[in-house]
């Protein structure tokens, strides 16, 4: 049974994480409510199972639950409907290949003009699937590094930097149709 | 190290995460080549868009919730004025007294029936969902939604809404659960209903401590008082339930 003093201990030692935790569950289920509800099953779980947890990594442990909590939130909506979601189609097969295979021309000022209204990049973001919101969040906002993400999100390093290219690429690709939508506007 | 390598190692360049050899190669080859220029400039500024990305605040309420979540797991008390409380009990002498009993109850035939009916409890929760029939009397007034229950029933339920703590009362319908009427009162939590069931109850005895089933991926809270059982249901996470159980028992 846990006590008053494991409590006051789990307390102190996740509740510092709880903003990047919930800033993770909103990129992952982009619904507000619902990431209030997962960080909370999150915090729930990661404390029924405190007694075991021996590592010094905090963060990286509460990050994992709360990303797995989520995805099993989202593997749950997809069951329960016969949608295939946006995500799938700009997804395709995830295949391995090497980083920096994935370069494409673009002026760095095309990329510039878009990331310089953040709602709008923020919107861009939002379309991008699940695992490449994710690792953008975590490498580009969070700024852990490529064996941090590794831990969270438990796929090879191989798997992380080649996910963290062809997000980069899917930005950059969708920030250069939005500019070039605009442009078509006349604005 | 040419273009193609330096390429294939740009963006552990921008990351921080070459070798200080592969680093200075990257470096050495850079001023001579404007595609590999170009292509950091590009991701340079991606990730500056990125960074900028504020942070959304933490609610209140996810603080405040997860704090109570966790004192319930330990069974401190959350409430400020309970029975217990008043006896001058502490937190974890309650939560020993509550095992004892519920040990107590354990061995005699309540648990199997308390499980069937639970069973039950699902099931009409389920399908008060599926058939998009949660309510027989729609209505967020608990002065319409109480009479509608006048004759129907051989008890009366009470019946408020608790709107301005979150929890809407969508209005009410009669059920049959474990051989009898029962009243079944919904509310709306977001998207979350959760439907509250009223019967009367077997056990004489006061029971006002709850008992939580969690099955199916829904949280059910189960109490009696004053000689009716209350069967709270809901898919909705245990502490927003708990709070909400809380709201019924005080009111």
């Amino acid at each position: 049974m846990l006590s008053k003093k494991d409590r006051q201990r789990f307390e102190r030692l996740t509740m510092p994480h709880l903003s990047q935790a919930y800033n993770l569950a909103r990129w992952l289920v982009k619904d507000p409510a619902e990431a209030e509800d997962i960080v909370q099953t999150a915090y729930m779980k990661a404390f029924e199972a405190f007694h075991h947890f021996t590592g010094n990594n905090t963060t990286a442990w509460m990050m994992t639950i709360v990303r797995n909590t989520a995805y099993n939130w989202l593997s749950k909506q997809k069951r329960n409907s016969n949608l295939i979601s946006f995500d799938e189609i700009l997804h395709g097969a995830e295949h391995e290949q090497e980083p920096g295979q994935y370069a494409i021309n673009i002026n760095p000022e095309q990329v510039l003009h878009i990331a310089a209204s953040k709602t709008q990049l923020a919107q861009l973001m939002a379309r991008l699937p699940t695992e490449f919101r994710e690792v953008l969040f975590l490498r580009e906002i969070e700024g852990y590094s490529y064996q941090e993400i590794t831990d969270i999100t438990q796929v090879p390093k191989g798997t992380v930097m080649s996910r963290l290219s062809r997000a980069r690429q899917q930005m950059q690709k969708l920030c250069l149709e939005q500019q070039k939508r605009e442009q078509a506007n006349g604005m | 190290m040419e273009c193609k390598d330096v390429s294939a190692r740009i963006e552990s360049y921008l990351d921080g995460e070459l070798t200080l050899s592969d680093k200075r190669e990257v470096e050495k080859h850079l001023p001579a080549c404007p595609a590999c220029q170009a292509r950091l400039e590009n991701l340079r500024a991606l990730h500056v868009g990125i960074n900028s990305l504020s942070s959304e605040h933490v609610p209140a309420s996810l603080k405040k919730n997860i704090h109570l979540g966790l004192k319930d797991v330990t069974g401190e008390d959350n409430r400020s004025g309970n029975l217990f409380g008043w006896l001058g009990f502490s937190g974890g002498a309650m939560a020993l007294v509550s095992v004892i009993v519920w040990a107590m109850i354990s061995v005699t035939f309540v648990v199997p029936q308390q499980s069937r009916i639970s069973e039950e409890i699902i099931t009409a929760h389920v399908r008060s969902l599926l058939v998009d029939h949660a309510t027989d009397v729609i209505s967020t007034d608990s002065h319409t939604v109480k009479p509608w229950f006048n004759g129907k029933l051989d008890f009366s339920p009470q019946v408020k809404n608790f709107a301005a703590q979150g929890f809407a009362l969508q209005g009410g319908r009669l059920e049959y659960i474990n051989n009898r009427t029962s009243s079944a009162l919904v509310y709306k939590r977001r998207a979350h209903i959760i439907n509250v069931f009223i019967m009367r109850s077997d056990n004489a005895e006061q029971a006002d401590s709850s008992t939580l089933i969690s099955r199916q991926g829904f949280n059910v809270y189960q109490w009696t008082t004053n000689g009716l059982a209350y069967w709270v249901v809901s898919d909705l996470n245990k502490t927003e339930l708990h709070e909400f159980k809380q709201l019924l028992q005080q009111s």
